[in-house]
């Protein structure tokens, strides 16, 4: 009988779900810490829990209509008064029980299209949806109670209830409004136009056949054109909305009609103010209208404490419309405010909310101190926040939204690290901010611990006990590499040391610019963090290196499909350098022409949809009088170069370098035709499973491929501390990263090397050929950027982390490596020790990321089997945690998969 | 005819497209069902100035301030200052 995928990989001394450093218990060990939020989180929580990703064409429809009454009106005032129609108008929506509100949109889990950045998808689909939207027919009580596949998801359409691209629901009624909008949108997208102008770069149609082949994974001038950046919230709380009003009023009077020196851009500076104005007065009216509604409520309300709170909710919203707050609940209640506000101008994820530990911290010492509120009452907002945090939908592309982000949001909150005087800035609302992570474990905020030696222990063990809950964070960053990072790329913008400290991880992975800023309250001055960088969701997006080796080996041309991407190089490759070399002009030019395309898609985007209420927020637009389109902004070198598949491109050529070229056991031309024929297996196209777990072998091939396959299996693999692999690492990383710094932006900035996965292993795997590592057609690559491929890391922990820091993780953005290990392997005190021992071992060596999932293989593989029974399981996937029942097959089979430490 | 149903009514606190909570029992209704102590909500259904297309279902006209513009019945009004009930 024919082999399996999993029977040729024991048979080579690999296996998946590979057990390192001993062997599970055979009964399913649940994870070891089981907290509980607040009864009233964990009632609202419920609610999240049934709830569904919900759409409606509110705001879209109020700022379509008030764009369109603007003609000819100064591109920035025009947005500004568009979005102050669509604030002012959305409809407010109060829980019973919360005691901080606010939201996109009016359902729990809402967001909205924005046909101004894209509307294609839906003049696509137009004649579908209008069917679907007809023929439904009455709404079924059974229909509607159910979840479909992927708990929130709205995977089909039921009831009166429309399937958005697979995810978003959106009822019946509104779906020929939504036709009418993204036609009048036609032609004048940020799609649209940036497309019409991007044909004009040459070798434009490498692009189009790097784009149809999945070599690259999506766009990012109109899919998610701000994102994976930092919060500020300093100004509002400084100054409160009226106090920046007064002094954009003062600017536009001191700069009105003036140059200053600056003929190109200058006498901008009068309109810019005076949107900033426009866009702060729609927000305002956005919190008035949430204010009168609590006040409605709380008129109609019996229950006495329920009136009470929603009074007291009125009042706070009443008072934060126009003032700084003045204690912890207004304060957070603000920032929460102000970060949906950010979310709601553009199509966002990754806003991260930064150090808000810091950013809050004056108003919990003096509520505390002055008996205002208790830490238990602390921790419950914090619990909130999360849920707050997690019901944050993005209304993104169907690629970007399933493919590469599984439905996450990636809105991180930063713990650690040091102050601006480097010394630890740990502070008892860390610790509480931490403690919320595990009693309200959620996927977002993910949480990021800057490691640096001055961290307390008891921080440390704090940050263990979570995530022995199995929530998948704290996330473990390098301080130092970090500082090191923001010193040799944001110097020549003016980064010092001390500003440097500031830093702040946007969105899962992306180490941002940030700077301290004073924020006075009560007469005592307190410096808190907060980003000052443009976002990092630009630039050039995930680059499959696996896909670009595979097109190495085929002279050009995507086998899959036939379509020629690069001119054939029609070079022999008679040497591993020859192919190295030939890689890197294949990687160099698809470089090139996405950058340049995506550099006139944002172009586009900052002409006409330029950030205006998130640039006042941050430095230093608001002193300057520049918005992000005319680098208002601090730091502007934030865009970057995204690879994807690092370990997989490396184990691949690990096999060419030892069976072609050193060994000589086989030719070039016999490794691709094995490629070709995916080593013998049927492809994963041909049977419709793209994961590991399910491939199979053919009984129609001629050849034997069994000894090249079990060869490429067996050559050297990245994580055992095998200098024969990780010595391709190393120059790898030395070559991407000094190349992408040759890469500029639109704003004349040069670019850096970002190595995160996100979800990309599993989507670009699955339109690549089978590699020369053995890997099959159609399936994952490995997970991250330092990750093992799953069953290949046979030396334990330690191994895997020296192999991962041969390379100096300073010099990119990031690095990401994900662990799994049985919670048998770090049980109690002493387990906890061994984590952290871990972590220490990983982050002294010059490890930059390291994040981990703490399950029993087993209780995934029962998830998979019985998803109602873990509707709220979560799992680490790479650089965030996501409910296991929205995750994908392929990622939740190669989850399973990954290596298993039972000892550490 | 008024559809007295909870997506319809003030007496409804949406959760997603599909249900919601019952202001008055706290429970989670099914949004398409009839709410026995209904309120009307503000919609452009019910306003003065909107006029439905009867060529194209779903959408009509919204005549606020003189302006015409499109609009479509099922539209929330609550916010809209130009909202006047039929």
């Amino acid at each position: 009988m024919a082999k399996s995928f999993k029977e040729m990989l024991a048979e080579s001394g690999q296996e998946f779900e590979f057990q390192s450093g001993g062997k599970a218990p055979e009964k399913l060990i649940p994870r070891e810490n089981i907290w509980k939020a607040h009864p009233r989180i964990e009632k609202l929580k419920e609610i999240y829990m049934d709830s569904l990703s919900s759409t409606n064409n509110e705001f879209p429809y109020w700022y379509t209509r008030e764009y369109f009454q603007h003609d000819n009106e100064i591109p920035v005032i025009r947005r500004a008064k568009a979005l102050k129609c669509a604030f002012s108008h959305l409809t407010p929506v109060i829980y019973p029980g919360e005691l901080m509100t606010m939201r996109k949109g009016a359902f729990f889990r809402a967001s909205f299209p924005m046909p101004w950045l894209s509307e294609g998808f839906y003049m696509a689909n137009e004649s579908s949806f209008y069917q679907e939207a007809l023929k439904r027919g009455s709404a079924s009580v059974d229909e509607h109670s159910k979840f479909g596949q992927g708990g929130g998801n709205v995977p089909k359409s039921f009831g009166k209830v429309i399937s958005i691209a697979g995810k978003f629901g959106m009822r019946q009624e509104e779906v020929p409004a939504l036709l009418e909008l993204a036609k009048m949108w036609e032609g004048k997208s940020v799609d649209d136009l940036g497309n019409k102008y991007e044909k004009m770069v040459p070798d434009y149609d490498v692009k189009e056949a790097i784009m149809r082949t999945v070599v690259c994974m999506f766009d990012s001038g109109f899919t998610l054109p701000q994102g994976r950046e930092v919060a500020n919230y300093y100004y509002p709380l400084e100054y409160g909305f009226e106090g920046i009003k007064k002094i954009a009023r003062e600017m536009k009077a001191d700069v009105a009609g003036r140059a200053d020196g600056d003929g190109m851009v200058g006498v901008n500076r009068l309109y810019n103010y005076e949107a900033v104005i426009i866009a702060i007065e729609g927000v305002q009216k956005w919190i008035n209208n949430y204010a009168e509604h609590a006040k409605w409520l709380a008129g109609r309300e019996k229950d006495a404490k329920q009136k009470k709170e929603y009074l007291d909710i009125a009042e706070r919203l009443l008072w934060i419309e126009k003032n700084p707050p003045r204690t912890f609940i207004e304060a957070f209640q603000f920032i929460e405010t102000i970060h949906f506000a950010i979310l709601n101008e553009d199509a966002i994820s990754g806003l991260s909310a930064g150090r808000i530990g810091q950013v809050l911290y004056p108003w919990f010492e003096q509520d505390i101190e002055a008996g205002r509120i208790t830490e238990d009452e602390v921790l419950e907002l914090c619990e909130q926040d999360r849920l707050i945090k997690t019901s944050i939908d993005c209304f993104a592309s169907i690629g970007v939204v399933g493919g590469v982000l599984s439905g996450n949001t990636f809105n991180t909150l930063s713990v650690g690290g040091v102050d601006r005087h480097g010394k630890t800035a740990v502070n008892r609302l860390e610790y509480l901010i931490v403690k919320a992570g595990g009693t309200n474990a959620m996927p977002q905020s993910n949480i990021a611990l800057h490691y640096d030696e001055t961290l307390p222990d008891d921080f440390l063990a704090l940050a263990a006990d979570v995530i022995k809950t199995g929530c998948g964070y704290p996330a473990f960053m390098n301080n130092d590499i970090a500082e090191q990072f923001m010193m040799s790329h944001y110097g020549h913008e003016g980064m010092t040391v001390e500003e440097a400290r500031a830093w702040a991880i946007g969105g899962c992975l992306e180490t941002s610019p940030c700077c301290w800023k004073p924020l006075h309250l009560n007469g005592k001055e307190y410096w808190i963090p907060g980003g000052a960088g443009q976002p990092t969701s630009v630039g050039v997006h995930f680059i499959a290196q696996p896909k670009i080796l595979e097109l190495v080996l085929t002279n050009g041309v995507d086998k899959r499909t036939g379509i020629k991407v690069f001119e054939p190089h029609n070079k022999k490759l008679k040497t591993f350098d020859e192919l190295f070399e030939q890689f890197k002009v294949y990687w160099d030019k698809a470089v090139e022409v996405l950058a340049l395309t995506n550099n006139i898609q944002h172009d586009v985007w900052r002409k006409n949809n330029m950030g205006v209420f998130h640039s006042f927020t941050k430095p230093d637009c608001l002193e300057t009088g520049h918005l992000i389109n005319e680098l208002g902004y601090r730091y502007n070198a934030t865009f970057n170069v995204e690879s994807a598949g690092n370990i997989t491109m490396v184990n691949s050529l690990a096999a060419l370098k030892k069976l072609v070229y050193d060994d000589k056991k086989y030719s070039l031309k016999e490794m691709l035709d094995a490629m070709l024929n995916n080593f013998g297996y049927k492809t994963a196209d041909e049977i419709g499973k793209f994961s590991l777990m399910d491939q199979e072998i053919s009984e129609d091939v001629k050849n034997d491929y069994k000894q090249i396959h079990f060869d490429c299996l067996n050559a050297p693999k990245y994580g055992n501390d095998d200098s024969y692999a990780d010595n391709i690492l190393l120059d790898w990383e030395n070559w991407f990263c000094a190349h992408s710094e040759t890469v500029e932006s639109l704003y004349g900035e040069p670019m850096y090397s970002c190595q995160i996965s996100v979800s990309t292993h599993g989507a670009m795997g699955s339109a690549t050929l089978a590699s020369s590592d053995g890997r099959l057609q159609g399936t994952t690559f490995a997970d991250a950027s330092m990750s093992a491929y799953p069953g290949t890391d046979k030396k334990g922990p330690y191994a895997l982390m020296n192999s991962a820091t041969i390379w100096d993780h300073s010099k990119s953005q990031n690095s990401q490596l994900n662990i799994k290990i049985h919670p048998s392997a770090i049980k109690g005190a002493e387990g906890s020790k061994k984590l952290i021992e871990l972590v220490r071992g990983y982050m002294r060596k010059g490890g930059f990321h390291v994040q981990f999932n703490i399950v029993d293989s087993k209780v995934l593989k029962d998830a998979q089997a019985n998803p109602m029974k873990y509707r709220d399981l979560m799992v680490r996937v790479a650089g965030f945690t996501q409910y296991w029942v929205e995750i994908g097959k392929q990622v939740q089979d190669e989850l399973i998969a990954r290596t298993e430490y039972e000892g550490v | 005819m008024e559809d007295k149903i909870y997506r319809n009514s003030l007496n409804f606190v949406p959760v997603d497209v599909a249900k919601g909570i019952d202001r008055n029992t706290g429970k989670i209704v099914n949004a398409d069902d009839l709410d026995p102590n209904y309120e009307r909500m503000p919609k452009c259904m019910h306003c003065k100035n909107f006029t439905l297309n009867k060529d194209k279902i779903g959408l009509g006209i919204c005549k606020m301030m003189g302006k015409e513009h499109l609009a479509y019945p099922d539209m929330v009004a609550i916010t809209c200052d130009g909202y006047e009930e039929k």
